[in-house]
């Protein structure tokens, strides 16, 4: 056992930078603490240990953000962010940060139009936030490659909070974001919302936009990172990359034991969308998708056949496979991967708006 | 732009040429002078470059340690022990540092020490919600005189809680009052209702607290929140904003015009908002109209002050998350030590030390003997209130058999103190030394007010040689030279304190209208607010005490006057979440840790930090 153990480790230290060795390794570590056998969940020591970061009304390398409370019941909470130009001139104190963020509150829309990212962040519905370094990170890096506004939900998360809660809150977003006049834009006046997530996020994008879809509620596009599906039984990928890269079975299997409702299994439509009990969406006017999936991602089969299943109910998919790549390559800038991912973002976006 | 990354070592990880990188440069350079990882900093993570292929190296270890890794996950190899060993026993310090947090787990593998002091007498584990760990708030009912209102309170016992509301109706939307078009300044649309129940009605807060980890070229953030509000609130704001602007201009009659609008648009709205605008307007009115407050009515300023205080100390959690936190230093840093002092910079009625009593009672080995000194301004009636309050914990500390002294120190300032004040009585060349802990809240920030008060008082602390300083302030810079700024901060500052005071009073009933939510303490509070409000607006010079600065600026301050951090852990976090979950309206605070501190703040905006010091090696 040893042995192979320590050639799993090569084949994962070989396969990433260093940087993303050690900073996916460190949350691999940090998660198996927090995780109880018994489907409890450290929370106070997940928090302790989640590295956060304020908003920053001052523009930093060109973007700016604050939080806002968008729902005062639930205390729901989102991070907006956007382009510095919309913001300030980098002015020194509060008094010259405030009153912009007011009026861009208060705004009317705007006559060019931008796209509006609505995101969630991962972690598997257990872990971070909308303020956690990571997403913070990414969001910015959104906003440069948009030249839009990015809303990152912080929505509830599991153990304490299972589904439909995360949905909820994503659909509370959504509804929040099609009625604010400051985010609308174009000739025509109408907000440009695009959902998006990693991992669980991208879990609750496409549960938000089928409830769009249902609704009548057009969506620009979905963009799905590694996006979290799973079910009962074991596909290819999930036996051949157990453990291999950073993530387990063990570990997927006690996240969705979290979040669904106790006494169910993995092939509920949340997780498993179009399996035994799923819904096929033939017929629904769902949204452009641009799908983006790890190789080496032990669930990169299920996100593939979710690409499929779309595909076969007549839905636009762009899917991206990068091979080589693991789960959160997305969040350092060191590789390929990233890059043209990124690129792959942006095109998606402008293509779309 | 693309090829360039970032890499120290490369994929596949040599270790070996790192580990003499590593050593050299270790050799050459100071600590301060090593290149942190710009990548990993973005990420919240501070590792020197140099040292990647080392942290690499030992997350490997410790994985092989905790079995993790292996086909099948956590199977036939995990050392489940050791994981909830790390988990629950441990205690973590500054989760930034990969490179230590991992060394102080590896080192926790080879040789763990016996589970940190703690001021829970049961090992509490917190399960996600409710609170445990009943040892700690089982107090003995404190002798006090109950028709004082400065009777010393145990800290009640725990209701427990269920932490986590019921997932609430959130299809329920909330109430619409945006109308969109034209810019707020200059609208003129009807003014709206209030949604009667539940409205959160404080708008923007905003401060420069520390400094981000993450590359922040321009400086300090300055963190935003924005409650929703209707947008008669945001008219509101920007009349205050507006007028202070022109204060600011020393445009005193469009200061003038502007001040007598803010109570109509104050009317409209409702709970913390209103009472936030109250407050703000009526300083600034002061202010444009030369109104000082009658300087020093002191006799009866100190009591009606300490009064405040203590509802202020009921009504909300942060007085005793200040207590509480600083208390879990002091306790560390007391371990193993027969004799200790505590010098408490500013005593008033003596409501952190019971429970510091406490948890030294219950200490393995017993208690130390345990000498206080209480520090307080001058009295101009009868009653020696130092007096009583050292009295009172006399009689507490004997209930509890905990070797008890006290002096009470009168001190106009801080500044007025020498060491030798605090040096013991007689003469005790055969006893071990007392080891000290100095402890401010609330304290420092009023010695900015005159030039060179917080040197000498840091000069003084400095002189009796502390095992440890606690220190307490508001997280905010209430400080600026720039009027406007200091407006802007603190009316950002305020209305996060006063809304949650509103959510804390009113908890989750729907119901609950502005003057019943909370009762006399809250009111109280918020008086007790205001007067901190009316100074940060309407003084100036000596008599502008409350000088906030944010944590990162006492770092600067402490830091560049011989005190090095000593970082709070994990479980003082842990214990501090457990208090919260006795609070009505407790989903709202919230614990962060921040490079070794801990601040207890409102949703996102932190709102008081605590941190602890010791003297730098020279």
């Amino acid at each position: 056992m040893a042995g192979s153990d320590e050639v799993n480790r090569n084949e994962c230290k070989g396969a990433v930078p260093i940087h993303t060795w050690v900073l996916i390794s460190n949350f691999k570590l940090a998660y198996n603490m927090l995780r109880r056998a018994d489907g409890t969940f450290d929370r106070d020591l997940a928090e302790f240990l989640d590295r956060r970061v304020p908003p920053d009304a001052r523009a930093q390398e060109g973007v700016s953000s604050f939080d806002h409370v968008i729902d005062t019941s639930t205390g729901l909470e989102v991070r907006i962010y956007r382009g510095a130009a919309a913001a300030n001139n980098g002015a020194a104190g509060a008094g010259a940060v405030t009153l912009p963020i007011l009026d861009f509150l208060a705004g009317a829309p705007s006559p060019d139009p931008f796209p509006v990212i609505l995101f969630f962040h991962g972690g598997s519905f257990a872990h971070s936030s909308s303020g956690t370094a990571i997403y913070d990170n990414l969001c910015r890096r959104f906003v440069k490659l948009s030249k839009g506004v990015v809303v990152s939900v912080n929505y509830r998360r599991a153990p304490e909070h299972r589904y439909p809660c995360a949905y909820e809150d994503g659909w509370t977003a959504l509804k929040w974001a099609m009625s604010q006049p400051f985010l609308r834009s174009g000739a025509d006046a109408r907000p440009r919302v695009f959902l998006s997530g990693d991992s669980s996020g991208g879990n609750i994008a496409h549960h938000v936009a089928v409830r769009a879809a249902d609704a009548g509620i057009s969506i620009c596009g979905n963009i799905l990172l590694n996006a979290m599906f799973g079910g009962t039984e074991r596909t290819e990928s999930e036996r051949r990359l157990d453990g291999k890269y950073f993530v387990t079975l063990q570990d997927r299997d006690w996240y969705w034991k979290a979040y669904l409702p106790e006494d169910t299994d993995r092939d509920h439509p949340a997780c498993n969308p179009f399996g035994p009990n799923g819904r096929r969406l033939r017929g629904l006017p769902f949204t452009k998708s641009l799908i983006i999936v790890s190789g080496l991602d032990l669930t990169c089969d299920r996100q593939l056949a979710y690409a499929e299943g779309l595909q076969e109910d007549g839905h636009h998919v762009k899917l991206v496979y990068r091979e080589k790549a693991t789960i959160g390559f997305y969040l350092l800038s060191n590789t390929d991967h990233y890059h043209e991912v990124m690129e792959e973002i942006a095109d998606f976006l402008r293509a779309n708006l | 732009m693309k090829r360039e990354y970032q890499d120290a070592g490369g994929s596949g990880g040599d270790m070996g040429s790192s580990k003499d990188k590593m050593m050299v440069a270790a050799a050459g350079a100071g600590e301060q002078e090593e290149e942190m990882d710009e990548m990993l900093a973005a990420v919240g993570y501070k590792v020197r470059s140099s040292d990647m292929a080392d942290v690499a190296q030992k997350l490997e270890q410790l994985e092989m340690a905790m079995g993790m890794g292996g086909v099948g996950g956590a199977g036939a190899t995990a050392d489940d022990g050791f994981i909830s060993h790390l988990a629950t026993d441990t205690v973590h310090y500054n989760p930034s540092d990969l490179s230590s947090w991992v060394e102080s787990m590896l080192s926790e593998l080879n040789a763990p020490p016996p589970p940190a002091p703690r001021l829970a007498s049961t090992s509490s584990t917190v399960t996600s919600g409710a609170a445990a760990g009943a040892g700690y708030f089982d107090l003995p009912p404190a002798v006090d005189s109950s028709s004082s209102t400065y009777a010393l309170k145990p800290i009640p016992s725990p209701v427990v809680a269920s932490a986590d509301p019921s997932s609430t109706d959130s299809t329920r939307e909330p109430k619409r009052m945006r109308t969109g078009g034209g810019s707020t300044s200059s609208s003129s649309s009807s003014s709206s209702s209030m949604d009667g129940g539940r409205t959160r009605s404080s708008v923007v807060e905003a401060a420069p607290p520390a400094t981000q980890a993450s590359a922040a070229a321009n400086g300090p953030a300055v963190p935003v929140v924005v409650m929703d509000t209707p947008e008669a609130g945001i008219r509101l704001v920007h009349a205050l904003l507006a007028c202070a602007e022109a204060v600011q201009q020393e445009n005193f009659s469009a200061a003038d015009a502007l001040v007598k609008q803010i109570p109509m648009l104050a009317s409209s709205q409702g709970g913390a908002m209103r009472k936030v605008a109250a407050y703000f307007g009526e300083a600034l009115a002061r202010r444009v109209y030369r109104f000082r407050p009658t300087p020093d009515s002191s006799l009866l300023d100190a009591a009606v002050a300490d009064f405040l205080h203590a509802h202020f100390y009921e009504s909300c959690p942060y007085l005793k998350f200040a207590h509480f936190t600083a208390n879990q230093a002091i306790l560390e840093a007391f371990a193993g030590c027969r004799r200790v002092h505590v010098v408490d910079f500013g005593i008033k009625q003596g409501l952190q030390w019971p429970a510091l009593l406490q948890a030294l009672a219950l200490r393995p080995g017993g208690p130390p003997s345990f000498r206080l000194t209480g520090v307080g301004p001058p009295q101009h009636d009868e009653t020696d209130a130092l007096q009583q309050v050292g009295w009172k914990l006399a009689q507490f500390a004997h209930t509890i058999r905990v070797d008890f002294q006290y002096r009470g120190l009168v001190a106009a300032t801080l500044a007025d103190l020498e060491p030798f004040m605090l040096q013991p009585e007689g003469d005790d060349k055969d006893e071990e030394p007392e080891v000290i802990a100095v402890n401010s809240v609330f304290e420092l920030h009023r010695l900015l007010a005159q030039p060179g008060a917080l040197e000498k008082v840091l000069g003084t602390v400095r002189a009796v040689r502390p095992r440890i300083v606690t220190v307490v302030e508001q997280e905010a810079n209430h400080n600026s030279g720039t009027f406007l700024d200091r407006f802007t901060e603190s009316l950002h500052y305020y209305s996060t304190m006063f809304d949650s005071l509103e959510g804390a009073g009113s908890g989750q009933s729907t119901d609950a209208s502005p003057a019943a939510a909370g009762g006399t303490d809250q009111v109280m509070s918020e008086v007790y607010l205001g007067r901190q409000i009316c100074n940060v607006v309407a003084c100036e010079g000596a008599e502008r005490t409350e000088r906030h600065e944010t944590l990162g600026q006492w770092r600067n301050r402490l830091g560049g006057s011989g005190f090095e951090p000593v970082h709070l852990g994990s479980n003082a976090y842990k214990q501090a979440s457990t208090l919260l979950a006795l609070f009505n309206g407790g989903d709202g605070y919230k614990v962060e840790e921040k490079d070794g501190c801990l601040t207890l703040g409102w949703h996102t905006r932190p709102l008081i930090a605590t941190s602890a010091w010791r003297l730098a090696a020279p």
